[in-house]
């Protein structure tokens, strides 16, 4: 039944997108753009938004665009060259991340770049237990923290699987300073590795998503792969748009109860920390800004229609247009705050 | 149960077995790009008829690799190295056709193998395989490393090419996403711009096997003629299937060994016939002929790379994890279509599932008569004069390079440095082999080695961590004592005559 | 004893422990080559001289150059039209024209005209085949 509910909206959506006056806008912009992504990956959750946002932009504008899985080095090193507008990027808050945790290969894309619009966020983000462990949730993990027990958490480190981590360190320090030094880092790579982690018994907490990791907790616990959710990074509010059935067998509330406010992992001691992977475009510092400005108009128009919505809500994501002025505002605010708490997480241990 | 069987759902499927054979065959386009470029497509085919279209596409890409691993000596996909080591040996003194023969019966087997244990093993294997911690998957991919002594003649420098294939491919970072530290190392200062991640398997494989190949043949000025000149077309081929007697075990342990590391997340594809092939030299009652065409040796690794497919599909439709890199692109298909996958899977969509496994049954079935039917097509590949062959594979392994990742120039580089290499090795009388299967295990083999210490933190482990890991050193022992006494024996028999 | 076989692993410096094993390897091995073949070490001049001698060097040399052209002017004339891949597509079919041309024996009309067709057929249709049924970036 669904299937043929979508195969109807996405020919409903065709038709009217092509009932727009398709060259109106096409004039300046270069009729073949490269879009390269941080990821090089054509089956992550990158590549998925970025070829639903290609496709929608290519046909509103009359261009051609295509996808290209580079990943996030060799992204940044092609955007860089070209200043012809010719080559744009989307990649998610890796990229100033990345330059915060200091590796190799991420300049700041403030500085190096010129930041566009949002398009989208990943709300999975998410930290799991194993089903049998002592820990219930976040506050039962702080605790032991501060009680002196180590809590190892598995995180690929240097961006977005670690934030979250950061802000537990953080969280731990707001407490009880010092209580930080009690949760520690194992460091592994893909999600494999970090379930992998917690099923050798070498990590107490792992990183992992709501996508790749919901069908472990629907398992009995009595299945040495069960696992429990203890924290969902995502804003309330995110959350809150996600659909009402939420993902397998845990519903929107389910989740929501994992969440910000009702899990709260501390950003100061008054206002919680919450992290969403929001997806955003590059552009080159150096390019026109009317091509900027000609692919944010159009941004902004897919949008008002709502197709694409229905597009990103089928895969999981959550609509998130922000234009470049808004977008540059809320993303620097953003990296600021986590700046600062990695900056303070880091100054003393 | 066979109410998918719709037409549109077969001719997808054996359309897109046509299509991963012929990507298959091409030197440089892979399975992985195959699916790739088709992924997009499946958004409006519907998951079934989509998921058909992958399928036959991934089985296809599989096995069309063998073709020109055997005709030309250039593997179409990094899971078909391993066949060139016999194939083209085979192919050399005329046996082309009857290398194809076995080569496509034994993908059928490891193929059918595979489906076989997924259909009925998928959640208890994934089970078990979840027990293979870092330390065991290193001891898996070190018994891999030990083919290198038995693929050498001369043991010395066979084994320096293959520490020096793992040396090379440790050069740029230590990646992030399989648990390093993004750290980079073994770049010469002001080469860090392109060598940041390191040289790519794809090109350094054509580079080496097919570049080099072609300056070698530059070299001596191009023979006249054809690139086999004693090519059997439409003569008897000497193939029967009493070939395979004496072969079923052969077979069989090939296509469980095929599936098993295809259900071990993270050994990698290329791993599986690697792994197949220094299980059957080990335990031949004539090792001493694997190398220089020995039909057991196509069977092991072709049989080996197919069963890779049903393995690969284990964890990801038990785990929601991919086995390899084509599976990783699967995932993509089932969230386009709004499905998770994990160990949920294959209760929550029995329908998706019987039609998986049909479609991966249609799949290895349309391959085997097509590519059976077309062998006489493949073969005249071989009568096109090399002048013109050359530079059009020349081209194709430029294209292979640029598209392998989406893009990138320094890997068409790549591909002129390594063919360069190649013929340089050769001139050195270092071997290529070896070298080439240090370059595909060697980040594997730190990654683990490495995470093993970090983890338990005392060497101990490598031997007391299981006793999967007490087998897997047996194996170890078996496979090296087995090289050296072959290469005890090749030297009392040069001594002797 | 136990205290014997235990390691540290700093995650921040263990890129550099296997490359280290392995460098070390490496060197061990290279020391035994060149101790055990010092003597056929010692007659290399000869050895590469011969492989220099006995070289068609205009093939050989002329398919290096001819490939180090190609690649080098791909991006380049690519950048001309901007991700449309005709700098792969202008560079190739004279790249296989002129190195069939190069590795041809008897260069007669009668053998030339295939090549010709094959060194504009083949590029174009492979810039075709990825250019828009697969979808994919050429230079």
């Amino acid at each position: 039944m669904k299937l043929t509910r979508r195969t109807l909206l996405a020919a409903v959506s065709a038709t009217a997108l092509l009932a727009q006056p398709v060259t109106a806008f096409a004039q300046d912009l270069p009729r073949n753009i490269r879009m390269v992504i941080g990821s090089t990956s054509t089956g992550g959750d990158t590549y998925q938004n970025s070829a639903i946002v290609a496709e929608a932009l290519s046909e509103k504008l009359g261009v051609n665009i295509k996808v290209d899985a580079v990943g996030s080095s060799e992204g940044f090193k092609a955007l860089s060259r070209d200043k012809r507008g010719t080559t744009i990027m989307i990649f998610h808050d890796q990229a100033y991340l990345g330059n915060l945790y200091g590796r190799q290969g991420y300049d700041d894309p403030f500085e190096n770049y010129a930041v566009g619009p949002t398009v989208a966020i990943n709300p999975g983000n998410a930290y799991l237990v194993p089903a049998n462990s002592p820990y219930q949730s976040m506050e039962d993990i702080l605790k032991a923290a501060e009680a002196g027990t180590k809590v190892r958490v598995a995180i690929q480190p240097g961006g977005v699987s670690e934030i979250g981590f950061s802000a537990m360190k953080n969280a731990a320090k707001v407490r009880a300073p010092g209580s930080e030094e009690n949760i520690v880092a194992v460091n592994t790579g893909s999600q494999s590795d970090k379930n992998q982690a917690m099923w050798d018994g070498l990590a107490d907490v792992i990183n992992g998503s709501i996508q790749a990791n919901e069908q472990f907790t629907q398992l009995s616990a009595d299945d040495q792969k069960a696992m429990r959710f203890v924290w969902i990074t995502a804003r309330p509010a995110t959350l809150g748009q996600a659909p009402e059935a939420g993902m397998g067998g845990t519903t929107r509330d389910d989740m929501l109860a994992y969440a910000s406010p009702q899990t709260s992992v501390t950003l100061d001691g008054t206002e919680d920390f919450t992290f969403d992977k929001e997806f955003f475009m590059l552009f080159n510092k150096d390019m026109d800004p009317a091509i900027a400005e000609k692919i944010d108009t159009a941004l902004s128009e897919i949008f008002a229609e709502g197709a694409i919505q229905e597009r990103q809500k089928a895969s999981f994501f959550i609509p998130n247009y922000l234009s470049i002025k808004d977008a540059n505002e809320h993303l620097l605010k953003k990296r600021n705050t986590y700046g600062k708490v990695i900056a303070d997480i880091t100054g003393e241990s | 149960m066979f109410e998918i069987l719709t037409p549109m759902f077969l001719s997808l499927i054996v359309g897109g077995t046509l299509i991963g054979i012929i990507f298959g065959a091409i030197p440089g386009m892979t399975a992985t790009m195959a699916v790739a470029v088709c992924l997009p497509l499946t958004y409006s085919l519907g998951l079934e008829n989509g998921l058909a279209l992958l399928l036959g596409l991934y089985v296809g890409g599989i096995s069309g690799g063998l073709v020109p691993a055997i005709l030309l000596g250039i593997p179409g996909t990094p899971s078909s190295i391993t066949t060139t080591f016999d194939g083209y040996p085979m192919a050399k003194r005329g046996e082309g056709e009857k290398a194809l023969r076995i080569g496509i019966v034994s993908s059928f087997v490891g193929g059918i193998i595979s489906l076989a244990i997924l259909w009925l093993f998928a959640p208890t294997l994934a089970d078990f395989a979840i027990k293979f911690s870092y330390v065991e998957k290193f001891l898996i991919i070190f018994f891999a490393l030990t083919v290198m002594a038995a693929l050498s003649s001369d043991m010395l420098l066979g084994i320096f090419s293959g520490v020096l294939g793992i040396f090379v491919a440790l050069i740029g970072t230590y990646d992030i996403t399989k648990g390093g530290n993004g750290n980079m190392r073994l770049v010469p200062p002001g080469t860090e711009y392109w060598l940041d991640s390191g040289f790519s398997l794809l090109p350094v494989l054509i580079g080496l096997f097919g570049l080099a190949a072609i300056l070698e043949q530059a070299e001596i000025g191009v023979p006249k003629g054809h690139s086999l000149d004693e090519i059997d077309v439409g003569k008897k081929s000497g193939f029967s299937f009493s070939i395979f007697k004496g072969q079923s075990v052969n077979l069989t342990r090939s296509s469980l060994i095929g599936t098993f590391v295809g259900i071990l997340p993270g050994v990698g594809g290329s791993a599986a016939s690697i792994i197949s092939y220094t299980n059957a030299k080990t335990f031949s009652k004539t090792p001493e002929n694997f190398g220089k065409g020995e039909p057991a040796g196509i069977m092991a690794s072709e049989s080996g790379n197919n069963g890779l497919t049903g393995g690969a599909l284990v964890p990801l439709l038990s785990l929601g994890i991919p086995g390899d890199s084509t599976t990783a692109l699967l995932i993509g298909a089932f969230t386009l279509q709004g499905i998770q996958v994990g160990p949920l899977f294959i209760g929550n969509n029995p329908g998706t599932w019987d039609a998986m496994i049909i479609a991966m049954l249609i799949a290895n079935i349309a391959m085997l008569v097509m590519m059976y039917v077309a062998i006489r097509y493949f073969a005249l590949v071989v009568t096109i004069p090399k002048h013109i062959l050359f530079p059009v594979i020349l081209m194709m392994c430029v294209i292979g390079a640029y598209t392998i990742n989406y893009g990138i120039m320094f890997d068409v580089w790549t591909l002129l440095i390594f063919g360069l290499f190649g013929w340089l090795v050769v001139k050195l009388k270092l071997e290529v082999a070896p070298f080439i299967i240090g370059f595909i295990l060697g980040p594997s083999a730190e990654v683990y080695f490495v995470k093993s210490l970090e983890s338990f933190g005392d060497v101990t482990i490598f031997i007391t961590k299981s006793w999967i890991a007490v087998v897997l050193w047996l194996l170890i022992i078996g496979s090296v004592t087995g090289s050296i006494m072959l290469s005890r024996r090749a030297k009392q028999n040069a001594a002797t005559s | 004893m136990g205290q014997l076989t235990q390691v540290t692993i700093d995650f921040e410096t263990s890129h550099l422990l296997f490359p280290t094993i392995i460098a070390c390897v490496l060197g061990l091995l290279g020391l035994a080559i060149v101790i055990r073949d010092r003597a056929k070490i010692a007659t290399a001049g000869t050895y590469w001289s011969g492989i220099w001698q006995s070289m068609d060097k205009p093939r050989f040399l002329g398919t290096i150059v001819l490939t180090l052209l190609y690649f080098s002017l791909m991006v380049p004339v690519g950048d001309i039209w901007p991700n449309t891949g005709r700098g792969f597509l202008f560079c190739s079919i004279p790249f296989v024209f002129l190195t069939g041309l190069l590795f041809m024996h008897e260069r007669t009309i009668k053998s030339i005209l295939p090549l010709a067709v094959v060194s504009l057929v083949g590029p174009v249709f492979v810039w075709w085949l990825f250019t828009y049924p697969l979808f994919l970036t050429l230079p």
